[in-house]
């Protein structure tokens, strides 16, 4: 054989094509070189009616697919997503669900190219194609990546994508939440960009996998079969759009949709914000020391930096940097540049390019590699990291997000668009035998259920919003209740959830689960983007941020005896320091401000409680500017305390027991105020005298927690101008290290 | 393209604009001229006459003094040169204790003193509280908002600022003329 014609039995299409995208883009700053919209432009109508048919489509498909898959997650709570794409992976359209996976699937199909897989095997109609490793654009092991390629008339027109959350990915330890995992060997049933199945039919070797490594093979499978179903959807959709419209037609909008995203995001920034540079430090910890961890060398507590720098340039064109990332860590928390480009792309659609929502966004922002092993890009120096949960340190990331573009929609006066900080992602997990005396290894709903960020001008929203996903839902209790061996004792709002501002986050809510008829299960309380030791660095323009996540559980309590007794039981959490889990109830354990995350030292036996706070968002503003009349309302309602309305507000109010209303007295409340500028006149020092203060304590680690030390260092030698910016600021020798 | 009256815009700002009307002007294509009135709306807010170059925070502005733009409270007081971080020119007081955590987060609420410090930057002028930080030890204040003034008033309003200023934190500048003890 000649060279030419090898070339030419090599000849990959798309991977050309993918070049010339490229090539395309960077010579006319249109994506395709589409300077022009001109189905757009022909018929502006059927234009937008195609994309609203589109979008239909994609829904039609989550409907499908979330009733046809098995586990709770997605079958009540819709935790999966469908989408469409080009035949070069750019997506297209989404359906509602998890829309953080867009960017992955993108992501993944570009990875079939680059690795000649339409050389070798080949793409065909009727293939399914299957991912869940992060090595090759899946985020973790859990989130299963199912893709199939849809033909016309013998050429590849368009791929439609799925991706659900399964409830055991055969992870070292039980569920879907690996925080614990220690490397990727841990990580699960790997399966690595493989042809899972041909002429719309699951092979049956990859039933038999599922079978044998994973915990809950039916849910798994369940699930694999849901997300097919929904892809199937997709295809009849867009089988069935071609046929009316034409293919040429199809091909043509499917680009413009694209570019047309793109326009969208970057006239949004232009004419809705403000250019320059916005920077917000924030902060995660993992602590583990002294917990049931899997390998001894993860008896250590972990502090991960987790910075934003975000530079609007004159073309509105928007880079993001996490300079001063600290170190990959020997657990499940890290995550690859893929996988955070994917996440941006969601967290970016919530603030700025949520018109038509696709690969679009993409084109106008730049993520700059992150540091190389850092925990957003461990792979240059540890390939073998694990990403058991990698959303865990891309959700606190992304929380930042809001507050920095936030504060350049407020100072182009757009501050209904502001928003003040995301919460977090606490996760309650159980495995163990259910009352049907089945094996269940999953995930509860109650995540997928954040208060929402303050804005400019008002009060987050309660229980009403997730990070992850624009339908955010708790689901029903009965259904976990279903599933799982638990009986819930309380769903409630839990006050003071929200942070302290002028605007509160919305609250979150808190779980209380009874263990119920089962011989015993464990709960994992999962970090899928946590902080518990610590605050998250939020609250924006004077606001204190949200509390830690802190769960609690109690074994061996008297639970039995007071329900025979008609006693009062525990449903709810109670105030701070005199918590009902206390007060209400005797045990063996209880343990009521657990560092989360963990798994439970024992198995739960009925009877034994849970208290599992969901967390509320971030406040906005100088909590002695609220409005009186608002605390009084969450007064009223118990979604404040007395003493933050008194030593947090400054606002002084009576409660009359007969109405079981509040009334505000407005002359104690300005009092009141006036007394804490007053103390604030009185504390408050000069920041240059604390910074001579401040670097001395420094130098000697004064009150540093050796995991904050190891932060320091990790973060001054990966980012060398980071560790330089951070010397020049507090006057420390050139070569200072910690 | 959307257009309203200043007093509903000032009614949106001040939050007492109904929720229902709220989302209408979410869901409405964006107001052209929002960031004039928005700035007008400011500056009838302040007794103080100094032209306002762009609202930084509720309380904070950056506003034109002369030839030089400074940061500038409500209140009146004058922190200096935007490009340096105000926050160096601010009060602080710096809650790392338990005492000192107890008048805002109790029991279960409260964060690991070693690992992090809850820092209050306080106007020196109306003592409100500008800013608050939850950070260990050793991170330097955020500049959390360093603007391109001047590109951002010649090419994105086509109004370009008098006296162009160099698009530079000239925060360490500050920080270099400070003794170590």
């Amino acid at each position: 054989m000649s060279a030419g014609s090898a070339a030419e039995v090599l000849r990959s299409p798309l991977k050309e094509r993918v070049a010339e995208n490229e090539r395309l883009f960077k010579q006319t700053g249109s994506l395709f070189g589409l300077t022009e919209m001109k189905r757009k432009a022909q018929d502006p109508g059927q234009y937008e009616a195609v994309w609203h048919i589109l979008l239909n489509g994609m829904n039609a498909a989550w409907d499908v697919g979330c009733k046809v898959s098995a586990s709770p997650v997605a079958a009540e709570g819709g935790d999966a997503v469908w989408n469409l794409h080009l035949p070069t992976g750019e997506s297209v359209c989404s359906s509602k669900g998890i829309v953080s996976h867009p960017g992955l699937l993108s992501q993944l199909i570009r990875s079939y190219i680059e690795n000649d897989y339409e050389v070798n095997p080949g793409f065909r109609p009727g293939d399914i194609w299957e991912n869940n490793d992060p090595h090759f654009g899946g985020i973790h092991s859990v989130d299963f990546q199912t893709m199939i390629p849809i033909f016309f008339e013998g050429e590849l027109i368009c791929w439609a994508s799925s991706v659900s959350h399964v409830m055991d990915g055969g992870m070292i330890l039980p569920g879907s939440i690996g925080f614990m995992n220690p490397d990727s060997f841990a990580d699960g049933v790997p399966v690595v960009m493989e042809r899972i199945g041909e002429d719309d039919r699951i092979y049956p070797w990859y039933e038999k996998r599922i079978q044998c490594r994973t915990r809950v093979p039916d849910w798994v499978m369940g699930d694999a079969r849901g997300r097919i179903a929904g892809c199937f959807t997709v295809r009849d959709k867009v089988l069935t759009l071609v046929a009316k419209y034409g293919v040429q037609y199809m091909k043509d909008v499917m680009h413009e949709y694209i570019e047309d995203s793109r326009r969208y995001a970057v006239v949004r920034m232009k004419t809705q914000s403000v250019p320059g540079r916005i920077r917000k430090a924030n902060f995660k910890d993992l602590a583990m020391k002294g917990k049931r961890v899997i390998k001894p060398e993860q008896d250590i507590d972990c502090y991960m930096n987790v910075p934003m720098e975000v530079t609007v340039d004159k073309d509105a064109r928007i880079t993001f940097n996490m300079q001063g990332a600290s170190g990959w860590v020997p657990f499940g928390e890290n995550i690859t540049p893929p996988a955070v480009i994917s996440a941006m792309m969601n967290g970016y659609s919530h603030m700025v390019g949520f018109d038509m929502f696709n690969w679009g966004a993409v084109a106008a922002w730049e993520i700059e590699t992150p540091p190389d092993g850092s925990w957003a890009n461990p792979y240059p120096v540890n390939y073998f990291a694990s990403s058991g949960v990698a959303w865990a340190p891309a959700i606190i990331w992304l929380s930042s997000l809001y507050e920095t573009l936030g504060r350049l929609f407020y100072a182009r006066g757009f501050i209904e668009e502001v928003a003040a900080g995301g919460a977090t992602t606490m996760t309650g997990e159980f495995a163990g035998i259910n009352q049907q005396g089945v094996y269940v290894a999953g995930m509860t709903l109650e995540q997928a259920c954040n208060g929402s960020p303050a804005r400019g001008m008002s009060d987050g929203e309660n229980s009403a919003w997730s990070i992850y996903t624009p339908n955010a839902d708790f689901g029903n209790a009965e259904v976990s209740e279903l599933y799982y061996p638990i009986m819930y004792l309380g769903r409630n709002l839990e006050p003071d959830s929200g942070g302290f501002g002028k605007f509160r986050g919305g609250l979150g809510h808190t779980l209380v689960w009874m263990i119920m008829n089962t011989p015993g299960v464990e709960y994992s309380c999962g970090d899928a983007g946590i902080r518990s030791k610590i605050l998250g660095n939020h609250g924006m323009f004077g606001a204190y941020p949200s509390v830690p996540d802190r769960p609690s559980w109690a074994a061996g309590t008297n639970m039995k005896q007071l329900i025979e007794e008609q006693k009062p039981l525990v449903h709810e959490r109670g105030d701070p320091e005199n918590p009902t889990l206390v007060t209400n109830i005797e045990a063996e354990v209880i343990d009521t401000k657990v560092i989360a995350p963990f798994v439970t030292p024992r198995q739960l036996k009925d009877y034994d409680l849970v208290v599992h706070p969901v967390s509320g968002a971030q406040a906005l503003g100088d909590p002695i500017d609220r409005n009186p009349a608002d605390v009084k309302r969450d007064l009223d309602n118990s979604w404040t305390r007395e003493r933050v309305a008194r030593e947090v507000n400054g606002v002084i109010a009576d409660y009359d027991a007969k109405s079981r209303k509040w009334t505000v007295d407005g002359t104690k409340t300005e009092a009141r105020r006036a007394e804490i500028r007053a103390a604030r006149r009185a504390r408050g020092v000069p920041f240059k005298k604390w910074w001579a203060q401040e670097r001395k304590r420094i130098q000697a680690r004064e009150n540093m927690d050796e995991a904050v030390v190891t932060m320091w260092r990790q973060s001054m030698a990966l980012s060398p101008k980071y560790g330089a910016e951070l010397r020049g600021f507090w006057k420390l020798d050139e070569d200072f290290v910690f | 393209m959307s257009q309203y009256e200043k007093a509903e815009l000032k009614k949106l700002v001040d939050g007492g604009l109904e929720w229902s009307r709220v989302q209408e002007i979410m869901k409405a294509p964006k107001d052209g001229d929002r960031f004039q009135k928005w700035v007008a709306l400011r500056q009838d807010e302040v007794s103080w006459k100094e032209r306002i170059l762009l609202p930084l925070t509720l309380k904070l502005f950056i506003v034109e003094k002369g030839a030089e733009r400074i940061v500038k409270c409500e209140c009146g007081h004058e922190f200096g040169d935007y490009r340096v971080n105000w926050k160096i020119e601010a009060n602080i007081f710096v809650r790392d204790s338990e005492d000192g955590l107890n008048e805002v987060y109790r029991g279960r609420e409260q964060p690991d003193t070693t690992w992090q410090q809850i820092r209050e930057y306080y106007c020196p002028g109306c003592d409100s509280q500008l800013e608050v930080e939850a950070v260990p030890r050793g991170c330097p204040p955020d500049f959390n908002l360093l603007p391109d003034l001047d590109t951002f008033y010649r090419d994105w309003l086509g109004t370009p600022l008098a006296d162009e200023k160099e698009f530079t934190d000239k925060t360490q500048e500050v920080i270099d003329t400070w003794n170590r003890d």
